[in-house]
């Protein structure tokens, strides 16, 4: 029999176990799919398409040379099959190179095929490895997607011009929250958290005819005053908590010293404020940059880089391995600055909004 | 004295110059575009007078009815499915452990890829020869040459795609929102629950589950606005119309078949519907948050 003490020993190892479990279990199930996706960016073409696909990207790709019926057959070691596979028959140099460059994933000359036939003299067949070009779906992504290097850069301009009007017109409206008692400082509130869930399709339809008659339809600002309007109150939110936090009192020893209230403004609450502006300003960009829906109805012939990659993915069946590494590009940005700001978005979630 | 009236006068006036810019914004920007809105789902766009034409075409919409149910299926089923699942995920961590800032980071991540890069993801991962089917053939869950057919099949199944997906998307995040929700709340409490006899469960639902009722209510009407907006990830995985939503909706008409002459009428009646709906979410959740009544909320 086991005591009293005994039983809460192993009750708590049980605890402990299960606590590990589920932490375990839900690391692997949010990481594998992010995993995958990202080895598939990398593969080559040809194992892109095969299946069972491989689930790690290779480093190194392993060649055969040696004479083939129509001048020299070329196979590439496959992973999965674990034995060479002939894939191309030719005596076409060029072609050759072409071919281990767009289809196998490595960078090769014609000089390289050539340096390799000619040992084809001493040795049939011959071995030999190259280095994996692991960035060649990227390359590829952006040389044959229409419009996707031009809308890259589109989507920073209307990233920047969003964190431009949002900050400076929300950083002011939070410095009023934090500083001053007000009427219709309530009214600011209601409306600012009701805009903020209002969704974003029913003011992006409607503006299309507004932009239009600005002449802002189809353009970069066009799109980033459509965003700062659910962004403005997210900014005002972090701002106002961030002035919050600076004890007014340093301010009001900057007047004594006789700066204006702007000076004081300007010297010591700005730069102590710069951190959280910046998370504000990197929230700014997660929304404008992530946004689809409405990109997707305020532009024509301007597309922004999510909507071209949305295309690239509702269009294409096949080319999973360039629309995986589109989508990579888009995550990257959205991944890193998650990071600069989880303890804001933590208290955000746990606050007042997502 | 006349320099001191001067700067509390100053200082009246400098909230509201502060804040105007916002005002003014919100007018041009929201009201302007949500009122055009409203009034032109009103008027017949050949004769220029009022009607319910837009309405009727909609409701008339062979399609209204299936996207009005799968996305209240997948609103329904999601957050009620996420909630539990990322409480009950909570309720074990529930505590600070070596690498837990790591892990929360990685809890994140579903949230921070983009809708497009989700998109990717399960695109990739979906079809008959993606990563998903040959991750199972490697663990030997799937025989050598069978392949399961993930993106063909019935509503249901497509439905209990997209509730997954979301799943995957939205429950750690939530459960992240729960977890801070209940580092909050005192041990003193629960202790004492536990000391006057309670067994877990009691304490969970007498003393816990009321204590973290604003965090709950936060979650999940966040989430429930959230899901009702559900698109990208369907037209992605299963294309337009062969499982309609309310938003996936109004992305057909406006960018898959614009030159339909009903097409500008349907889609802003659907935009008026989902406004109705998430608008009727926000306001009952500002009234339960209690941001009618209450100053400031920090």
């Amino acid at each position: 029999m086991l005591t009293r003490r005994q039983w809460l020993k192993v009750l708590k190892g049980a605890q402990m176990m299960l606590f590990y479990l589920v932490v375990i279990t839900l690391v692997f199930v949010i990481i594998g799919p992010v995993f995958f996706v990202v080895s598939l960016s990398f593969l080559s073409a040809r194992e892109a398409y095969s299946y069972p696909l491989p689930l790690l990207p290779a480093l190194t790709v392993r060649f055969q040379l040696t004479h083939g019926e129509r001048g020299y057959l070329l196979s590439v070691y496959d992973r999965v099959e674990r034995e060479y596979i002939p894939v191309l028959d030719t005596d076409d140099l060029e072609k050759m190179a072409n071919y281990m460059e767009s289809r196998l994933g490595t960078s090769a000359t014609v000089q390289d095929v050539e340096a390799q036939i000619a040992r084809l003299q001493q040795e049939d067949p011959v071995y030999f490895t190259k280095r994996a070009n692991l960035l060649h779906n990227y390359k590829t992504f952006f040389q044959i997607t229409r419009d996707a290097v031009p809308s890259l850069i589109r989507s920073l301009e209307i990233c920047a011009l969003t964190i431009l009007i949002s900050l400076s017109i929300g950083g002011m409206a939070g410095y009023a929250f934090a500083r001053y008692q007000f009427a219709g400082r309530d009214l600011l509130k209601f409306s600012a958290l009701f805009v903020r869930m209002f969704p974003g399709i029913a003011i992006a339809l409607p503006m299309v005819i507004i932009l239009a008659k600005m002449g802002f339809y189809d353009r970069p600002i066009g799109l980033s005053l459509v965003y700062a309007v659910g962004n403005i109150a997210l900014t005002v939110w972090i701002t106002a908590s961030i002035f919050m936090g600076i004890p007014e009192s340093l301010e009001e020893a900057a007047e004594v010293f006789g700066a204006t209230r702007l000076q004081a403004f300007l010297r010591i609450t700005l730069p102590l404020a710069l951190p959280g502006l910046a998370a504000a300003a990197m929230y700014a960009f997660l929304g404008a940059w992530n946004e689809t829906v409405a990109a997707l109805i305020l532009t024509q012939f301007n597309p922004t880089f999510s909507v071209v990659v949305y295309q690239s993915l509702v269009g294409a069946t096949g080319q999973i391995n360039l629309a995986a590494a589109g989508g990579i590009v888009m995550a990257i940005p959205t991944v890193t600055f998650t990071y600069f700001i989880r303890r804001y978005i933590r208290q955000m979630w746990g606050g007042v909004t997502l | 004295m006349s320099k001191q009236r001067k700067s509390s006068l100053g200082k009246r006036i400098t909230p509201y110059v502060l804040v105007i810019p916002v005002f003014i914004y919100y007018l041009i920007f929201w009201v302007q575009p949500v009122v055009q809105q409203v009034v032109r789902s009103f008027i017949d766009p050949a004769t220029g007078h009022l009607s319910l034409e837009s309405y009727r075409l909609v409701f008339t919409d062979p399609d209204f009815i299936p996207a009005l149910r799968n996305t209240a299926i997948i609103v329904g089923i999601s957050v009620t499915l996420e909630f539990f699942a990322a409480l009950f995920l909570a309720l074990i961590i529930k505590r600070n452990f070596r690498g837990a800032s790591i892990f929360l980071f990685l809890a994140m991540l579903p949230m921070a890829l983009p809708p497009v890069a989700v998109g990717a993801m399960w695109k990739t991962g979906l079809t008959t020869n993606g990563w998903l089917n040959s991750l199972l053939y490697y663990v030997g869950l799937l025989p050598e040459g069978e392949k399961i057919y993930w993106l063909a099949g019935s509503t249901w199944k497509m439905l209990a795609l997209i509730i997954v997906i979301d799943a995957w998307q939205v429950i750690p995040s939530v459960m992240i929102i729960l977890l801070a929700g209940l580092q909050n709340i005192p041990k003193e409490l629960e202790e004492a629950g536990y000391v006057f006899g309670g067994n877990y469960f009691t304490v969970l639902r007498k003393i816990t589950l009321p204590l973290l009722r604003p965090t709950i209510q936060t979650a999940v009407v966040l989430r429930l606005i959230a899901a009702i907006q559900i698109w990208l990830i369907v037209i992605v995985l299963v294309g337009f119309s062969r499982l309609p939503v309310l938003v996936e909706r109004i992305v057909y008409y406006h960018e898959e078949v614009p030159r339909l002459n009903i097409s500008p009428q349907m889609a802003a009646g659907y935009t008026m519907i989902v406004t109705v709906i998430v608008s009727t979410a926000a306001l009952i959740y500002l009234r339960l948050s209690g941001a009618f009544a209450r100053r400031e909320g920090g």
